[in-house]
C-alpha cells in the first residue's frame, strides 16, 4: 500500500475505530435511560436531562477520535 | 395534512422547482466545485484584521438576539407596582419568549438551586446564540451565496465527486466559492471562545463559591493525614483536576464544531450525490442537531459550574 492510499485511508480508520467505543457506550446509556423511563415515567425530565449529560461524555470520546481524523485530514 | 400538502398548486410549484434545475443543468451553467474548508474564509479585509464569515454570522446572530430581546420586552413597563393589571399580562410576541424562558429557567433551578440568579443569564445567552447561530446557517443561502474565487488563488483542495467516491484534488481550473456567510460553530475560533468563557467562569464561580478553599480540588495535602499513600493519591487526584480542567476547553470545543461542522459537510456531500430530495431528511436531522448540541453545552456549562461551586470535601460526605 502506497503513502498516498494511507494517507486516504488513516483518517477514516481513525473515526471508524474510534466511534465503535462511545457508540456502544451511547447505546446503553440511551437502553438504560429508556427502561428507567418505563419503570418510573415520572422521572421522565431529570432522566433525559442526566441521559443528555452522560451521552455527551461518552459522545467527547468520538469527538477525541474525530480530532486526530481532521488533524491527519488537514494538517 | 398530507391532503394540504399536495394540492395542484403546490404541485405546480414543485414542478417549476424541477424544472428550474433541470433547464439550469441543460444549459451547462457552471457550479462551483464542492469545497471543504476547515478554516473560515476572510471576506472582508479591513487592514491587518480578517473578518471571516463565520464572524459576520455570529454578528448576524447577535443583532437578532438584540432586536428579539428589544421587541419582547418593550412592552414591560419600567415600574411594576404602579402599573395596572393590564399592562402586566403579556401578549403575542413577548408571551413567546417569555414561555421559553421560563421553561429554561425551571430547567435550569432544579440543577443549580440557589445559584440561580448567577447562572442563568450566562447559561441561557449560551443557548439561545449557538441555537440561533446553528440553524441560522442551514438557511438556504447561508454557505451556496458568495463570490466566486479563482481555484489556484485558494489554498484549500476540493473533493471532486467521482461517481459516488470523493477525492481530494489540489484544484487547478474552476472557480472556488467563497461565501458571504458560514455557520459560526463551523469556526473552531468560535466555539474555543465560547469553551474558554464557559470553562473559566467556571473556575470564577468556584473560586467566589468557596474561596481559596476551591483550590483544594487541584492540589489536596490532606490525605497526608491518613498516611503517605493516601497523600500521594490524592496529589494525584489533584493533578487528574488540573488536566480535566484543561479536557474539558477541547470537547467543549470540538463537540460544537465536529457536530456542525460533520453536519456541514454531510449536507453538502449528499446535496452533490443525489440532488434536491435526498438531502431533505438530512436537513431535518441537522435542525435537531444544532437544537440538541445547544442543548449540550448549555447543560454542561451549567453542571460544571454548579460543581464548581460544591466544595470538594463535602462532596465526598454526602
Amino acid at each position: 500500500m502506497d503513502v498516498e492510499a494511507m494517507r486516504a485511508l488513516a483518517p477514516a480508520i481513525a473515526i471508524a475505530i474510534g466511534a465503535i467505543g462511545p457508540g456502544i457506550g451511547i447505546g446503553i446509556l440511551g437502553g438504560k435511560a429508556m427502561e428507567a423511563i418505563g419503570r418510573n415515567p415520572e422521572a421522565a425530565g431529570e432522566i433525559r436531562t442526566n441521559m443528555i449529560l452522560a451521552i455527551a461524555f461518552a459522545e467527547a470520546i468520538a469527538i477525541y477520535a474525530l480530532v486526530v481524523a481532521l488533524i491527519i485530514k488537514f494538517v | 395534512m398530507l391532503k394540504k400538502l399536495f394540492t395542484i398548486r403546490n404541485l405546480v410549484i414543485l414542478l417549476l422547482v424541477v424544472a428550474l434545475f433541470v433547464v439550469s443543468g441543460m444549459l451547462g451553467l457552471k457550479v462551483p466545485l464542492p469545497e471543504v474548508s476547515i478554516a473560515a474564509e476572510t471576506v472582508i479585509h479591513l487592514g491587518p484584521i480578517q473578518i471571516t464569515n463565520a464572524l459576520l454570522t455570529a454578528w448576524v446572530a447577535m443583532i437578532l438576539l438584540i432586536i428579539v430581546a428589544y421587541f419582547a420586552t418593550r412592552s414591560i413597563p419600567k415600574d411594576p407596582s404602579s402599573a395596572s393589571t393590564g399592562d402586566l399580562v403579556p401578549s403575542g410576541f413577548q408571551n413567546v419568549v417569555e414561555m421559553l424562558i421560563e421553561g429554561f429557567h425551571g430547567m435550569v433551578k432544579s440543577i443549580a438551586g440557589h445559584w440561580t440568579p448567577q447562572f442563568f443569564p450566562i447559561v441561557m445567552t449560551i443557548f439561545l446564540f449557538v441555537v440561533l447561530s446553528n440553524w441560522l446557517g442551514l438557511i438556504p443561502g447561508f454557505g451556496s451565496i458568495g463570490l466566486l474565487e479563482p481555484a489556484h488563488n485558494a489554498e484549500a483542495t476540493s473533493y471532486v465527486a467521482h461517481g459516488a467516491i470523493l477525492t481530494a484534488e489540489p484544484v487547478h481550473d474552476g472557480y472556488i466559492l467563497v461565501p458571504f456567510f458560514r455557520a459560526p460553530s463551523t469556526d473552531l475560533n468560535f466555539t474555543l471562545a465560547l469553551a474558554l468563557v464557559s470553562v473559566v467562569l467556571s473556575q470564577y464561580f468556584g473560586i467566589r463559591a468557596l474561596r481559596l478553599s476551591y483550590f483544594k480540588r487541584f492540589f489536596n495535602f490532606g490525605g497526608f493525614k491518613d498516611g503517605a499513600l493516601m497523600g500521594i493519591a490524592e496529589l494525584f487526584a489533584g493533578l487528574l483536576e488540573i488536566i480535566a480542567e484543561f479536557a474539558k476547553i477541547i470537547s467543549f470545543s470540538f463537540r460544537l464544531f465536529g457536530n456542525i461542522f460533520a453536519g456541514e459537510v454531510l449536507l453538502s456531500v449528499v446535496a452533490f450525490l443525489i440532488p434536491y430530495i435526498v438531502s431533505l431528511p438530512f436537513y431535518g436531522l441537522e435542525v435537531f442537531v444544532g437544537f440538541i448540541q445547544a442543548i449540550v453545552f448549555m447543560m454542561l456549562t451549567l453542571v460544571f459550574f454548579a460543581s464548581a461551586t460544591i466544595g470538594h470535601g463535602s462532596e465526598e460526605h454526602h
